[in-house]
Parts: C-alpha cells; structure tokens; sequence
C-alpha cells in the first residue's frame, strides 16, 4: 500500500555499479534529516564484484522491520536483478526506476502489467560519464534522480555524498556532486511524474545515529568496561572484533586474533581468571567448538562475555543469512548441567543494552553469558536516537565491578564458599592470600579436586542458586498489544519487529491480539509468561527454527494445556527474515478460526 | 622487605595422586626449588594446565593455578599472561595435552611470542587413561591403543619448537633435578615463549627401565654450542640416538606484549584526546 510518509526502497545491480555505497548515503542521509531507516544488504559469495542489493526503508515514523514490499526498484543492471527476484517482493503498484541504456530487452524482465505502469527510465550511465567524466557516478545520478521524483531531502543527500568521499581530492567529489546535479536535472527537465508518491516528511528533526548491530554490540561491550577480547573471524560476527580491534586499544584494552575458536574461548577465560572482564564474539559453527570452554566457564565461575550471531545451519549453512536454531544450543550446549545466561537482543539498539547487561550478570554473578543475536540484527543498519546512547543517559544500564574477598575472607580463602546466593568472592592474581586452584574438575569450596558425590551435589546446587537470584533480579520483556487479548504472540530475538509491527496493524484492524518477547531467555523468567497466558485462547509462538526449538523450550515451563490454551506454531527456517505480512496473515487466520468457534 | 620464600613456601596442601616413582615427583621438585631462586611472589604467579598426569602439576603449588581442558593450556596462559604481564604465568602439561590435541595452539604461542614459559613433561604415553600411544610414543611400541605395535612416527618436539621459531627451546630430564631446576630458571627469565622439554618417565606404562635408557642416551651441551645458531640447533634435534639436555634454541626478539604496547596501544592513543568516553565514539556513527 501506497504511504508518503514511509518509502521502501530496492536498489539492484552488479558488484561495480555502487549500490552499497548508494544505499548509504541514502541512509545516511535520511538519518541526518532525522528519519527513521532501516537498510538490509543482501551479497552474493564473490569476495569482490558480483552481484548486490539493498533494501532501504525510510520513514517519517518509527520502522520496527524492512518493510515487506518495495515501493520503489531501482535498477541498475536487470541481470543481476533477477538474481535477487526472490529477495524483493515488489509492491504491485511498484514504480521503477532503471537505466535508459539496460541491455536485456523490456518484454524479457520479469514484470506483471500493472508493475510496469510508473516506470522511469534515466540514462544514468550515458549521466554519469558526460557529467562526472565516470560511467562509475551513475549510482550518484541515480540518488539525484530519485531525490527528484519523489522529494527526498536533497540537501542531506549531497552532504552525504560529500561526507562519503571526504577523504579523496576535491575533484571526485566535485565530480560526484556534479553527477547528482545532473540527475536532478534531468527529471526537471526530461521526465514527467506520473506516479503518486512522493515522500512528506517533519523536517529539521535531530540527526539520528547509523549503526549496525554488531557494531552495537561491540559499542555496549566496550561501554560495560571490556578489558580483553579474543575471537576468530567468522561471518557474520566479523564487524564486532573489527570494531573492537580498532577502538579498545584507545582505552588501553587488548584485542587478540586467535588461531581458532578453541583457543578464542579459554584465551578469554584465562583474562577473566586474571580479573579481566572479557569476551569473545563467533557465529553457530564457532560455538560448537566453543562449547567445551563455555562448560568451564560454568564448573570454574568465571565471568565471560560470548556473542553469537546466529547464521543459518546447520554445519557450514547460510553464512550470510539469519536462523534462529541456535537457541538450544545456547542453553544446552555443553556436557554436564553447566549453568550459563542466554540473552537475546531482539533489535540493534537492543544489541547494546543486552551485552551491557550480559557483562552486568557475568561479572556479578560468575558465570559465562551467551548473547545470542543474528545476522538479521547483526549486519543491518538503523537509525537510533542518540539521546538513547549518550553517556550521561546509559546511567540505567548497570555496569558491575566483581565482588572481590575481604581482608576477613582471604585469611583462610575458600574461592568457592557456598553462600546464600551461590557467589562467593573472586580473587585474582595480584591479591595476596587469594591464591586458589581454579579448574574444570569437580572441587570443594577450596577449590581442591573432589570426585566423590556428596561434593558434587553440594557444589552443583551452589552454582546453580545464582539463578534464583538472577531470576529475582530481571524482569524485562516486551509486551505488544491489549493485555485482555485472547490471541497471543509468543517470539524472541529479531523476530520482534515484524511481529511488532504485525500485531500494531492487526489491532489497527480490530484484531485484539497481544505479544510477549523475552530478553533473558535462559534462566526462564516464568511469572510474566503465566501471566500471559492465562486469559488466552490461542498462542501462536513464531520463530526461524524448522524444528520449533523455542516452542520446544518453552513446553519445558508452561503447561499451555492446562491453562486451556491451544498452542500454534508458525515456523520459518532461515535464510529470509519474516515478513510483516506473513506474520500477519496467521494472525488473521486464527483471528477468523477463534471467531467461527465463538 | 619480608622474609625470603624457601621451595616448601610453594607447596600446597594437596598430594600428589601420581604413581610412586614418576618423573613428575622430580620435576615438582624442582620447580619449587627453581621458585625459591626466583623468588617468585606466589600471588603474582599463575601456573596452569590442560589435562593429563601432569596437567594436576599446578594443584600442588601454592600460586594462582588452573586446571582447565583437555589442550588448551597455551591459550588459556595467553590470556592470563595478556591480562596481567606483570606476572609470571608458566604453562605445564604433557606430551598428549600438548602435542596431540593441543598442537595447534603450539605454534602461535611461538610466533606470537606470548613472555610465557610452557613445561612439558613428556613421558611418551597417555598415563591417566592408563597406557595409550601418544605423539612421543615410539615406533613399534605396544601400548593398549596399538596392540600390533606403534603405527605412527615418533614426534620430535624440540625439532617442531625450533621450526616455528620459539625464542626459547631446552631439554632437560626428571632423573637430573638440578638440570631440570636450571632449566625453568632460564626459561622463566627468558623474555619471551620460552619451551622447557622434561623427559618425564612413566614408570608404570612405559616400564620402570626408563630412566637408565634415558641417562644411557642423555648428553649435556656443553658451552661450546651457539644456541643462537638455529641450523646447529635443529642437528641436535635431529639426533635422535641421543638427548642432548640443555638450552638447544635461543633467539630474542620482542614479546607480543612489547607490540601491543609499542605498535597497537600508542598508535591508537595517539588518534585520540585521552581515553575515549563513550559520546566520543558515537561520534563515528553520525551520518
């Protein structure tokens, strides 16, 4: 549907044609008018060139997801077009815009009648090279037309263009300036609108940040005091241990390229063991290797910090595509009953507050932390308001210092004591009398290995009393809708926005329908979901796990059969995020079933 | 300036589980004698471990110890020794911890040059799994894994610490304590990774004959051996008739901390006005 204060845009070409670059210094651009943006990349597996596309949603109001259909298509090669066909589903009022000069015949691309009514064809190329002396601009001609058909800001778009090649002589950019002017010009001069849309929007807003998820997440880590990260590359975790690479060293932290993810996860326990407050970040197959360290982490309570940003599996899967299967994993994952915290960042701003609050909860309460977001969040752009991030204004998001022992503690040092909530104190080297043996054997209170039962008992309770504790402290799930609704939603992680927005629009149309998402995922906070589902009649749990793990998981904790409440599972394998609209549908599907029955 | 710290300052509470009569009793002992002539601080000490008899080596000392997974002791030591490079962190394990699954960390704790020393106590067989081959098993030998006799070659650790250049390579022998103390005083002064080989016998899976058929085949380098000269180095590793004890390999160069500090920490300080707060790096995500 046609809506001038919300534009989802598509733009489409080969490697070479600048459609990355293109789309952000859209994306830039809109954020620094104050919009709100949300920008999906989608590459194909060549290192370098082949074919790219990218989905540009910018709006007037806040956008909890991509948006599901596009509005606008730019084209700049329909060749590599077509390899993304599947990828952006075209409104069927779309309007298109491509190169004059295309070399694949019209009746040969793959348009419904109705898509091919406002179509405009511009000689980007022919543009580019008359104008800026590169056929290499035509993705700049292409800004300054489109700014021109549908009334994007133009200023904000040639600052951003200025900013984007700052760094080369003044020629490129002036040549790229040029080549915006002249696709501006062209449609003043050449084109004649036909289409409806053109985008309104409140102007001189404040500017809005630009940030990936991952970039989030390495942002929030450094902000919760990391002082030591090790990782191995692996997509589509990368950016964070660039990020960190980069910036920690500012603050005298240490970054550390391992040889493995092995050696990644007992590098950072070795830190944490040291007092250091560390992390490490990996995607699925980096986690499986890790997950023999993670049950160390939980046998010897040292605090870490693990990012996994979920791709598709298993194996080597979808490295580039978003999944949501490794949840049980997360929980599960190691051998023994090892006591760990799972939480799910369910949007890019939500990427930093999780992983301050995963070193919140590791530092505190001595154990490994597993922040488990995806590729969806991982590698997307999206606007944020910096007030939200500013240092003066984080003051709610806790930060915690590990509690050490006391001059009384460390004259005869049990680094393990069993307490009231399971922490003991934790010395480290350079404290005087808080020598101990740390390991992954079973051990007393002193730390001295221990092999017999009554021990183990002991000491496996005490590890996991933290939970108890931990459960009392948190309390933080999202709530959509009318509490009184008798459809409920039940999701995690990014599946949030389109759920958001799918359950904003049903009850827009009079569905009454409600949603619940968790951010601590493990330990299950139970109270908030009873409370959920008790006045339901119908729980559709959504998530892009074939096997259903999360309504698997959740089984564990809530009897919906006792609460008389019919549970719908609406899976999704990964690789293509859900769209609003699909979410939606089930809705109204069960929305009409609940109605027949009543 | 308190008290001076004797070798027994170094022992912990706890006793030793392994066999009577094996190697690791002399390489303790020596390594709390080469202790107390460091006298290393025991709150600024960390000595860790992976898995294996000698891998329950740190429990028996009085420092700050870890016994952590199945060979994974270097890189857990990097990150002690990366979090707190005023201590001293000493790596200890065996020839399966270290050589076989844990190999692969040995090569770029090498050539990173972590100021690490790692002591491996190879006794040429898995002894807390009670007798199966390991790396250093040699060819032949019927173990409880290899029936039919040793299949594989016989690993030659010291030859695969001078190829990746370790700064620091010596071997020395649990049946010679003052060698072996020697040894890990030079090793834990060198700057740098330093790899301590200690021919460690297991009486009980490899027979208790072991330790005359090493002393048989030991030579001690003498002072005539450049330990600087590398093809020199490896023609000692190679000989592979005799075990020739002493500092093999030796070469200076600067330790993965002096990097960080010189090339990573001060290049990235000086791009910026102090230590970064979080509004300043917010500042790059403007549009």
């Amino acid at each position: 549907m046609l809506n001038n204060k919300n534009i989802v845009i598509g733009i489409a070409g080969s490697g070479g044609d600048g459609v990355i670059s293109a789309g952000e210094i859209l994306v830039n651009a809109a954020s620094s008018e104050g919009l709100f943006v949300f920008m999906l990349k989608s590459v194909g597996a060549q290192i370098r060139g082949g074919e790219s596309s990218i989905r540009v949603r910018v709006s007037d109001l806040p956008v909890q997801s991509q948006g599901d259909r596009i509005d606008v298509l730019v084209v700049l090669s329909w060749k590599n077009f077509l390899r993304f066909k599947s990828e952006l589903q075209l409104e069927e009022k779309v309007i298109i815009v491509s190169d004059t000069n295309d070399p694949m015949p019209d009746e040969e691309i793959p348009l419904t009648e109705s898509q091919r009514e406002f179509w405009y064809k511009i000689p980007f190329t022919k543009l580019a090279e008359e104008h800026a002396g590169t056929y290499q601009a035509k993705n700049i001609v292409m800004l300054g037309a489109i700014s021109e058909i549908f009334s994007l800001p133009r200023e904000a778009l040639r600052k951003s263009i200025q900013k984007k090649f700052k760094n080369k002589p003044t020629e490129v950019i002036e040549n790229n300036i040029k080549a915006m002017v002249a696709g501006v010009e062209y449609v003043k001069t050449q084109v004649v609108k036909s289409d409806p849309l053109i985008f309104e929007y409140q102007h001189h807003r404040e500017p809005r940040l630009v940030m990936q998820g991952n970039e989030a997440i390495a942002l929030g880590a450094i902000y919760a005091g990391l002082d030591y990260y090790a990782g191995y590359p692996i997509t589509p975790s990368t950016e964070i241990m660039e990020w960190i690479s980069r910036y920690l060293p500012q603050r005298d932290g240490i970054a550390m390229q391992m040889e493995d993810e092995l050696a990644s996860i007992n590098a950072i326990l070795g830190a944490s063991f040291a007092g250091k407050k560390s992390m490490t970040a990996t995607s699925g197959p980096g986690i499986s290797l890790m997950n023999e360290g993670i049950g160390l982490a939980s046998m010897a309570e040292l605090p870490v910090v693990i990012i996994n940003v979920q791709r598709g599996g298993p194996s080597t899967g979808l490295p580039t595509k978003t999944e949501q299967a490794d949840l049980m994993q997360a929980i599960w994952g190691s051998h023994g009953d090892s006591q760990r915290v799972v939480i799910a960042p369910c949007d890019v701003e939500d990427c930093f507050d999780s992983t301050v609050l995963a070193f919140y909860i590791a530092e505190k309460y001595q154990c490994p932390v597993i922040v488990l977001s995806d590729q969806f969040i991982g590698h997307r752009k999206e606007s944020i308001n910096p007030e939200s991030m500013r240092g003066s204004k984080v003051g709610f998001r806790k930060i915690y210092n590990r509690d050490t022992p006391s001059a009384e503690d460390l004259k005869d040092y049990h680094r393990f004591k069993i307490t009231e909530t399971g922490v003991s104190p934790m010395s480290y080297l350079g404290i005087k009398g808080g020598e101990y043996l740390g390991s992954g054997i079973e051990h007393d209170e002193k730390g001295s290995p221990r092999g017999d039962a009554g021990n183990h008992a002991k000491m496996i309770e005490k590890r996991w009393k933290k939970f108890e504790y931990i459960k009392e402290e948190f309390r933080f799930e999202r709530f959509y809708g009318p509490e009184d609704a008798k459809l409920g939603i039940i999701a995690w992680g990014s599946t949030k926005g389109a759920v958001k927005e799918a359950v904003l629009k049903a009850n827009a149309m009079g569905i009454s329908v409600g949603a619940i998402i968790p951010q601590i995922i493990y330990p299950f906070l139970i109270e908030p979901f009873k409370e959920f589902i008790k006045n339901k009649d119908s729980i559709i749990i959504t998530e892009m796990s074939y096997a259903g793990q999360f309504r698997r998981y959740l089984r564990g904790f809530l009897r919906f059969s006792q609460y008389g409440v019919k549970v719908i599972p609406f899976v999704k394998s990964g690789g293509a995020p859900f769209m609003v609209e699909e979410i939606l549908n089930k809705i109204i599907e069960e929305w009409k079933e609940m109605e027949a029955q009543r | 300036m308190s008290e001076a710290l004797k070798s027994t300052d170094y022992k912990s509470n706890l006793k030793p589980i392994w066999c009577a009569g094996c190697g690791d009793f002399g390489v303790l002992a020596s390594l709390y004698k080469a202790f107390e002539e460091l006298q290393l601080q025991p709150e600024n000490t960390a000595v860790c471990s992976g898995i294996g008899c000698s891998s329950r080596l740190p429990g028996y000392i009085n420092a700050y110890t870890f016994n952590g997974i199945h060979g994974r002791v270097l890189p857990f030591a990097t990150g002690v020794k990366m979090s707190s490079p005023e201590s001293t962190v000493i790596a200890v394990g065996g020839d399966g911890d270290g050589f076989s699954i844990g190999a692969g960390h040995i090569g770029h704790a090498a050539r990173k040059n972590i100021d690490i020393t790692y002591i491996v106590m190879d006794n040429n067989i898995y002894g807390l799994t009670k007798g199966q081959a390991s790396p250093t098993t040699p060819l032949g030998v019927k173990t409880k894994t290899t029936y039919y006799g040793n299949m594989g070659m016989t690993f030659n650790p010291v030859r695969m610490l001078i190829a990746y250049k370790a700064s620091f390579v010596a071997r020395t022998f649990a049946g010679n304590p003052k060698h072996v103390q020697e040894m890990i005083v030079k090793a834990i002064q060198h700057p740098g990774f330093s790899f301590v080989e200690i021919l460690s016998p297991c009486v009980t899976f490899r027979g208790k004959d072991q330790f005359k058929i090493i002393r048989d085949k030991s030579t001690y380098l003498d002072g005539v051996h450049n330990a600087e000269n590398e093809l020199a180095a490896f023609d000692i590793a190679n000989d592979e008739e005799h075990f020739a004890m002493g500092v093999i390999y030796k070469k200076l160069r600067p330790t993965y901390a002096e990097i960080v500090k010189e090339h990573v920490t001060k290049k990235a300080k000086a791009t910026v006005n102090g230590t970064p707060k979080i509004d300043h790096l917010l500042e790059q995500f403007q549009p």
